[in-house]
């Protein structure tokens, strides 16, 4: 990675870079792994250290890295800024501070990962409306009901016969779910095994 | 990382979505208007394209914006690489779509990762999986080969807030932000950057109930043009030595039939009301599944109905899976396996399963209908 791409990825997070390097460094972004993880990794520290997306640390934890960047002389004289060339004070540049936030984006990726939305909390008991009732009151909904979560062990759906469910259910989604699904979908993981087909019916082309 | 930024989840997007505003910009005035197909189509019929006269009338409430993004994704051509974010991992997608005399084409391609592609050409679906080696063959009725999806109504907005929460500019567009906030935890929210003059959504957030954003597409290019040639639906993976699995003969989609029909939810989330009842042949599978689905106007989930194959003496027990923020449910009740699949909570769709039920039900390996 040299320091010209790091600049240049400062610059779109700063807002400064023009838009035709900005198209250009996307395009690279869409291509270069290792290029795109780094990018990716800033993003996520930035989501830690400000707890968004349901991203959080115990608070002891962060208050202590929010303590060490704000003491961080480099870091902490933002101010000074302006009156510095842009270019010239990048995220990147302080070294020790980095090292810590690299420390706290892994921690963050591993908590990302653990808080991902196919797990399920726990979900506290309520009463359901049938259907048919919800219909006859003119279908308005119970304010914030919470759906019970059945006790039932997650085992994979085998990824060929999830597939074909996908598939056949994007069919009838709104668009713009429609598009996240097999988005998500195209994306997703390798399953690692691979399930049995009995009823094969075109074998290999 | 030092200072203080908005929201770097959108940042992320963001700025590759940047990328996109010469394109944008000088294609889609344009070229929008000239896009429209001849054919009329379902979507178009409950939501027509803005007319001059249009253009006078009052602002749009937001669930007419909604309405707009919905027949812009599915009427107009475009051609697009966005990135998606989900659970940490940010994966770049080439979607194009086209619509030409009445027949949608379309292909959405992994750029990197699995380098998997959905392609459907009219009636024909193809999902090619490299890292399965593997291509899933589907043919849908004539009729389906552009589902309209339900308008926003009033029931709707009953389970959901839906708000413009302000105008931004975006890619140096002007956009429209609308939001769409449930009213429970059944279902999905999203935050939605309506581009002013195509309407098309430059970035969306899916969120839940509490308002967190577990997904994100933005656009990183995006063109409106007027022509899309058929090679740009042709997949780029070999599928020397592939298993190509296909389905049998479609069978046509019946309309939602009454409560007498034999497999029916006792009992749905709160909004919820069935829309399509079909049955199908799943590629790979001899056997026809019976296919329900049940939508609230913004969220829709499928339950799939087929005899299950006994291995062993017990009964499998319940599986499920996420693709992204969409979940997967399956269980067996009474010899038949029922999997649920849709954009909502993994517990939505439990729920919706474990409600699914044959009220002349016949043992499993008897014909039933």
């Amino acid at each position: 990675m040299n320091e010209e791409l790091d600049s240049q990825l400062s610059a779109m997070f700063d807002d400064q870079l023009p838009p035709g390097e900005c198209e250009l460094l996307a395009r690279r972004l869409s291509r270069d792994e290792q290029l795109k993880a780094r990018w990716g990794r800033y993003a996520v520290m930035g989501a830690v250290i400000r707890a968004e997306r349901g991203v959080r640390l115990n608070a002891p934890l962060a208050g202590r890295v929010s303590a060490v960047l704000l003491a961080e002389p480099a870091l902490g004289a933002q101010s000074l800024a302006g009156a510095l060339p842009r270019r010239g004070l990048r995220w990147w540049q302080p070294v020790a501070a980095g090292a810590l936030v690299a420390g706290v984006a892994a921690m963050s990726i591993l908590w990302l990962r653990a808080e991902a939305p196919s797990v399920v909390s726990p979900l506290s008991a309520h009463l359901t409306t049938p259907a048919a009732g919800a219909r006859e009151r003119g279908g308005r909904a119970d304010s914030y009901v919470v759906p019970p979560a059945p006790a039932v062990p997650a085992i994979v759906v085998p990824s060929t016969e999830l597939a074909n469910y996908v598939v056949a259910h994007s069919m009838y989604s709104s668009p713009v779910a429609r598009r996240n699904l097999l988005s998500a979908f195209m994306t997703s993981e390798p399953a690692a095994a691979e399930e049995p087909q009995d009823d094969v019916k075109s074998a290999a082309q | 990382m030092s200072r203080a930024r908005p929201n770097s989840g959108a940042l992320l997007g963001l700025t590759l979505a940047w990328a996109c505003t010469a394109a944008l910009a000088e294609d889609a005035p344009g070229q929008a208007q000239a896009t429209a197909p001849a054919a009329t189509t379902p979507a178009q019929k409950t939501s027509p394209a803005p007319t001059p006269a249009q253009k006078t009338s009052p602002a749009p409430t937001p669930a007419q914006w909604l309405e707009r993004m919905n027949h812009a994704l599915t009427t107009r051509n475009y051609d697009g690489t966005f990135s998606h974010w989900h659970g940490g991992h940010v994966e770049m997608l080439r979607i194009i779509h086209r619509v030409q005399d009445g027949n949608v084409s379309e292909r959405l391609v992994s750029l990197d990762g699995s380098g998997r592609e959905f392609i459907r050409t009219g009636v024909n679906l193809a999902c090619y999986l490299p890292d399965r080696r593997t291509v899933l063959v589907e043919q849908r009725p004539p009729q389906e080969s552009l589902v309209g999806f339900p308008a926003v109504d009033d029931q709707t907005a009953s389970f959901y807030d839906i708000r413009e929460v302000g105008r931004m500019r975006l890619n140096r567009r002007d956009t429209h932000v609308i939001t769409v906030s449930p009213r429970d935890e059944y279902r999905y929210g999203y935050r939605l950057w309506i581009d002013a003059s195509t309407a098309m959504p430059l970035k969306t957030q899916l969120c839940d109930a509490h308002g967190r954003i577990i997904e994100q597409v933005v656009f990183a290019n995006l063109t409106l043009p007027v022509r899309i040639a058929d090679a740009s639906f042709r997949p780029e993976v070999s599928t020397l030595g592939f298993r190509w699995l296909r389905t049998g003969t479609a069978a046509a989609p019946a309309p939602a039939a009454p409560a007498t029909s034999a497999w029916n939810a006792l009992r749905l989330p709160p909004g919820f009301r069935m829309s399509v009842r079909s049955a199908q042949v799943l590629p790979g599978s001899n056997q026809p599944v019976d296919h329900l689905v049940f939508t609230d106007g913004v969220a829709s989930v499928s339950v799939f109905v087929e005899t299950q194959t006994v291995v062993g003496t017990q009964a499998p027990p319940a599986r499920s899976a996420a693709v992204g923020s969409s979940s997967a449910f399956s269980t067996v009740v009474d010899g038949y396996k029922i999997t649920a699949v849709g954009e909502v909570p993994l517990a939505t769709v439990q729920f919706i399963a474990t409600q699914v039920k044959a009220q002349d039900l016949v043992p499993a390996g008897v014909p039933q209908r």
